[in-house]
């Protein structure tokens, strides 16, 4: 059990990443990690790596060497993309998983019910493992390939020819037998033969549990089945080709098959981006005189509003609040509001009025509340108010 | 001062990122006034002029320029193809018409299928017949037909690109 997060280990992987491509890539190169190479990089990176790198469990001893532990090693090769080519042998087993658990499944198919769902599920993982594992060789078998192809180290055509039979022999024809859905022994034609069964099963088995376990296994099937022609295309198209294909070699091509080893990283001819301002615009003359006439007209231009149809009063609090001062006491406010608007206008709307009362938050009043409900009612414009009478008087001065 | 004749036609053209073809009039202008128009050029804007024999074009200072990658790609995978159907690449993109469908076949069936879709200029038939149309715009393909095209001799940029990549890397190997 390892003690660590998981979040820890994995922070350690980013901060620590080229120690172990170091250690992926010596271990590639010799299928261990010698004792000297692994003390010369401890030495160099300080005695906690060594410490780490066993809590974290990413090596393990071998007699008095080291070895990167296979889930650590398959995580590099997929994140380095550098798979090592398996031998189509090593492949083929899934042929005996794959047609073991279903001659199982069909076999047992009306005995335990749990037994039968695991059995689906172990061959999901096993058909998942074996498409990984194609797609892993197709894609490094394709890489070795168009290196011989490109030819960057130009051996000659005798060793091209010899390497190219090489791969064709060991791993490109047996490939093709457990991809060709032609051969009734091969894995392809295995795969489709658990697909149409659990097509059947996934609609007419008696347990819903079940159905659903077929109708998951069938979606990924189908999925399989379409990633297997994709690797039986390029096997046909491209790999059993070969020796035909070395024949011709050119300069040109060796570039472009380099170039897109990884064509982001490299700069490529420098084309000048088209840019939408011309130099020359189609219509400069004309936009050139527009902008300079518009400096060219002297004489001052007066905006006037239109005609408004509304009635522009606008109470003056200043005004009002004079006039209410000189007028002081005042025993009925409201009343002398009313008043006062009188003066200007024959109708007096509740606007105006309203607006007016407004005087009486005016904080330097002193008002007085009537004891009794005496009350005054006055008619605007649209109402007739009710209002009490309130006296005004002026504000006591605090010496 | 008088300038070149097809003096605005030139700039215009070159400045939007344009080749100039030799068998097009404007070319010989060009020519004939190389040196001027080279300083020109870089004293305006700070460009450099690069005239070949057959073709004209302003060199940008991005090098990190998507389209020329996108084109260097596209022309990468289709000679590669091309090669593997057992045609002489060299001879299709001199001298070939290549309609759509054909292009649209060898790059569905491509082996370099990943790196075509991960490329949105060349992942969908319609992307790539935009990046068709953007390479007509700059006088890299000519189209005849809507649904055909040509290289230009423009296309050797791409093509001495390539022949010194490799080089490049014979060297680094050899060393």
């Amino acid at each position: 059990m390892i003690k660590a997060e998981p979040r820890t280990i994995l922070n350690f992987l980013h901060a620590n990443f080229d120690v172990v491509k170091d250690l992926f890539s010596y271990q590639i190169a010799d299928g261990l990690i010698t004792k000297e190479v692994y003390d010369m990089l401890i030495q160099k990176h300080g005695h906690t790596m060594n410490i780490r790198l066993r809590e974290y469990r990413v090596i393990r001893t071998l007699g008095s060497d080291y070895e990167m532990r296979d889930v650590y090693f398959k995580l590099m090769e997929f994140l380095l993309f550098e798979f090592k080519p398996l031998l189509p042998e090593t492949i083929e087993k899934y042929k005996t998983s794959i047609s073991e658990l279903f001659l199982k499944i069909r076999k047992y198919e009306n005995q335990d019910r749990d037994i039968l769902q695991e059995r689906i599920k172990n061959l999901s993982h096993q058909v998942r493992e074996f498409v990984d594992l194609v797609e892993r060789n197709t894609f490094r078998l394709l890489a070795e390939t168009r290196e011989l192809k490109s030819n960057i180290d130009r051996v000659e055509y005798r060793e091209k020819v010899h390497k190219a039979s090489f791969w064709i022999e060991y791993y490109i024809l047996p490939l093709n037998r457990i991809l060709d859905v032609k051969h009734s022994e091969s894995v392809t034609s295995t795969v489709l033969d658990v697909c149409e069964y659990a097509n059947r099963r996934r609609l007419d088995f008696q347990d819903e549990t079940i159905r659903t376990e077929f109708e998951k296994l069938y979606s990924q099937l189908i999925q399989t089945n379409t990633d297997l022609l994709r690797q039986s295309k390029v096997l046909v198209n491209e790999l059993l080709p070969l020796l035909e294909r070395i024949r011709t070699e050119s300069l040109i091509l060796t570039g472009w098959i380099e170039f897109l080893r990884n064509p982001y990283k490299m700069d490529t001819p420098p084309l000048l981006k088209g840019t939408r301002t011309m130099v020359y615009a189609k219509d400069m003359l004309y936009k050139v005189r527009e902008f300079f006439e518009q400096f060219s007209v002297n004489d001052y231009v007066t905006l006037e509003d239109g005609v408004v149809d509304f009635d522009k009063w606008i109470f003056d609090r200043e005004l009002f609040k004079g006039n209410l001062t000189k007028s002081l006491p005042v025993n009925d406010f409201f009343s002398w509001c009313y008043k006062e608007l009188q003066k200007d206008f024959q109708d007096i709307e509740t606007d105006k009025f309203f607006a007016l009362c407004g005087l009486l938050f005016d904080g330097d009043l002193q008002i007085e509340f009537p004891k009794k409900a005496e009350r005054v009612t006055l008619t605007t414009t649209t109402s007739t108010i009710s209002l009490p009478k309130i006296k005004i008087e002026p504000a006591l001065k605090i010496k | 001062m008088v300038y070149p004749s097809n003096h605005r036609q030139i700039v215009e053209e070159l400045m939007g990122g344009k080749f100039i073809l030799s068998n097009e009039a404007h070319f010989n202008a060009l020519k004939e006034n190389e040196a001027f128009y080279s300083e020109f050029f870089k004293i305006s804007f700070d460009l450099d002029l690069n005239l070949k024999t057959e073709y004209a074009f302003l060199l940008s200072k991005d090098t990190q320029e998507n389209f020329s990658r996108d084109v260097s790609i596209f022309i990468a995978i289709l000679c590669y193809e091309l090669d593997r159907d057992g045609r002489n690449f060299m001879e299709a993109l001199d001298f070939n018409e290549f309609t759509f469908e054909e292009v649209d076949r060898y790059f569905d069936n491509s082996s370099f299928i990943d790196l075509i879709e991960s490329n949105k200029s060349l992942r969908e038939p319609d992307a790539r017949r935009t990046l068709i149309n953007g390479m007509q715009r700059r006088n890299i393909v000519s189209k005849n037909f809507d649904d055909r095209f040509a290289f230009t001799q423009a296309h050797k940029v791409f093509v001495d690109f390539a022949k010194e990549l490799a080089l490049k890397r014979m060297a680094v190997e050899s060393e």
